[in-house]
């Protein structure tokens, strides 16, 4: 209980001291996140949309796919990102290995299915009278596809909240792909699972108290934006 | 008068299931179409394929005179439909009915449009416009879709039961709007309804569609299944009163037979006939009169059936018919086909 107790006003001190080597993390967490869910969102939202609004051949196949890649453990994305990104791998030249951009690389395979399943679920839901009221409206092929999407940004917004969960809270790709390297690619979360190893309890919690906070925060901003 | 849509030999499928059979279909411009069949006939479907939201798996559409396919621009914002079940955008009422407006890039006057087109089915700007759609009664959002359509000044209006499912005021209101809309701006109609009653009073051609075939003489009297078999290859309808129809050869596997209204007379009392003919007993359930043909369409229940007859108001006088009168309906059994 001390432990607890004291990692809250240790959260506090480290918030408000401008502790450099918390804010360093905190900051290289919220570039990757929002690097990572800006790319899922741009190849996520068209892929989820295609993948809902019509009906073709493997659909079914492609979404059992989908489905499989949502439960993708972060550890094994981070194996194969490392493989590809490492000097041994395909795309060894681009020295990403133990960059923020590798781990961006890595979060944004996290968060694509998310954000494409949920798309795609949301679209499905689409009352069958959508459709037929805008063509009777004069609406044509474009028209339908924007305001299809607009009138399910609820749904879209709460697939790309829970993908930022997702991305937000990882550990694995940060650790294999990022190498948790002080000032440069360490997150909140690796610096959480490096002090809990060093036994400073109080440290980590703290962390975890910042993630959360940062949590709340990208939650709240998208909850207001919503009840506007 | 010339005609706005020319249906040829359209055949269309829903995966395997053949849903619509029209070899010819002329409906002219200004006229006002009624629809008429039970539930799955095919009414929607039809309207689906005037609306053209889809393309008829076989067979042409012509709109005044050229073939039309979907999303083709000689069609859009002209032709509209108003479904049973309104269908509005999570939006305010005021951009609901501005959307097609919006569409069209029509920036002209366009508050007073929206207001007018409101005024039309009894909602009042300032207190609507600005509603969510979610603070709306299933009538108001039925007015709303409505005033919707109406925005547009459409050359065509499509309307699937646009009253089934709204309180007596907003089908009045809704009723109203789109006569106004046909006298005012020649809009053409094609209303599929229930109510008979409305719909033969407005009416120029009233079609009736039956397992996706139409027939362009009005109602028709429906017998259903299911069918014993009887003398061997004939078949018989049993009513629950003890009474029962014989039906012609051919009808296995057949599920509906059809026989016409022209094919049936009516009499007082039951006569001495031979065995190729149909007698039966039956009450009329309700009457109404076809203002722009001048008849009276009548209801005559035969326990389990419904047929539909017309007659003139002289034949009313002399028969002496009235709602609650029993009759009794003749017919040949050749005349009866099986669908």
């Amino acid at each position: 209980m001390d432990d607890i107790v004291a990692g809250i006003v240790k959260a506090f001190e480290l918030l408000f001291s401008g502790d450099e080597s918390t804010w360093t993390a905190v900051l290289a967490t919220v570039k990757v996140s929002t690097c990572s869910m800006l790319l899922s969102i741009g190849a996520g939202l068209p892929c989820g949309f295609l993948l809902g609004y019509y009906e073709f051949r493997g659909k079914q196949h492609l979404r059992t796919v989908l489905d499989t890649m949502l439960a993708l453990p972060t550890v094994f994305i981070g194996l194969v990102v490392f493989a590809f990104i490492s000097n041994q791998g395909p795309l060894g030249d681009f020295k990403l290995l133990f960059s923020l951009t590798g781990i961006a690389i890595g979060q944004t395979i996290l968060a694509f299915p998310i954000v494409t399943a949920i798309t795609a679920t949301t679209i499905e839901a689409v009352d069958p009278l959508f459709k037929l009221t805008l063509v009777s409206l004069g609406a044509g092929k474009r028209n339908i596809i924007a305001t299809c999407l607009w009138e399910v940004r609820y749904g879209i917004l709460a697939g790309a909240v829970t993908a930022y969960g997702r991305v937000l809270t990882e550990v694995g790709i940060s650790m294999m792909v990022g190498g948790n390297i002080k000032w440069h690619t360490r997150t909140v979360t690796t610096a959480i699972a490096l002090e809990t190893g060093k036994g400073e309890f109080a440290n980590g919690i703290a962390l975890g108290i910042i993630l959360i906070t940062l949590a709340f925060a990208v939650n709240l901003s998208l909850s207001l934006l919503r009840r506007q | 008068m010339t005609a706005v849509y020319q249906l040829k030999n359209i055949r269309h499928f829903y995966n395997d299931r053949k849903v619509l059979n029209i070899d010819d279909l002329t409906i002219e411009k200004g006229s006002i179409t009624g629809l008429v069949g039970p539930n799955g006939s095919g009414k929607s479907t039809l309207l689906k394929l005037l609306i053209f939201a889809e393309r008829p798996s076989l067979g042409e559409i012509y709109f005044r005179g050229k073939i039309e396919l979907p999303f083709s621009k000689a069609i859009r914002s002209k032709v509209t439909l108003l479904t049973q079940k309104p269908y509005l955008l999570k939006r305010t009422v005021y951009d609901n009915i501005a959307y097609g407006l919006n569409i069209r890039k029509d920036k002209n006057d366009v508050i007073r449009r929206i207001k007018t087109a409101l005024s039309k089915v009894g909602l009042d700007f300032e207190r609507f416009a600005p509603r969510k759609w979610h603070e709306l009664s299933g009538g108001e959002a039925q007015r709303v879709a409505m005033a919707a359509r109406l925005v547009l000044e459409p050359d065509v209006l499509l309307l699937d039961e646009p009253v089934a499912s709204v309180d007596m005021e907003s089908a009045k209101l809704i009723r109203n709007a789109t006569l106004k809309a046909c006298e005012e701006w020649g809009t053409t109609l094609v209303i599929a309804s229930h109510d008979l009653q409305w719909l033969f009073s407005i009416s120029d051609t009233q079609i009736f569609i039956f397992n996706g075939k139409i027939f362009p003489t009005g109602v028709e009297n429906i017998i259903t299944g299911p069918f014993e078999t009887h003398n061997g290859n004939q078949f018989i309808k049993k009513l629950s009163d003890g009474q029962f129809l014989v039906l012609p050869e051919g009808g296995k596997g057949k599920t509906a037979a059809l026989i016409k209204k022209k094919n049936i007379s009516i009499d007082q009392d039951k006569k001495q006939l031979n065995n190729g003919f149909n007698q039966c007993e039956g009450t009329i359930t309700s009457m109404f009169f076809e203002k722009k043909k001048e008849r009276i369409s009548a209801n005559i229940g035969l326990n389990d059936l419904s047929f539909t007859l017309n007659f003139s108001p002289d034949q009313i006088s002399r028969l002496d018919l009235q709602p609650g009168k029993k009759i009794i309906l003749t017919f040949k059994i050749d005349h009866m086909e099986w669908m």
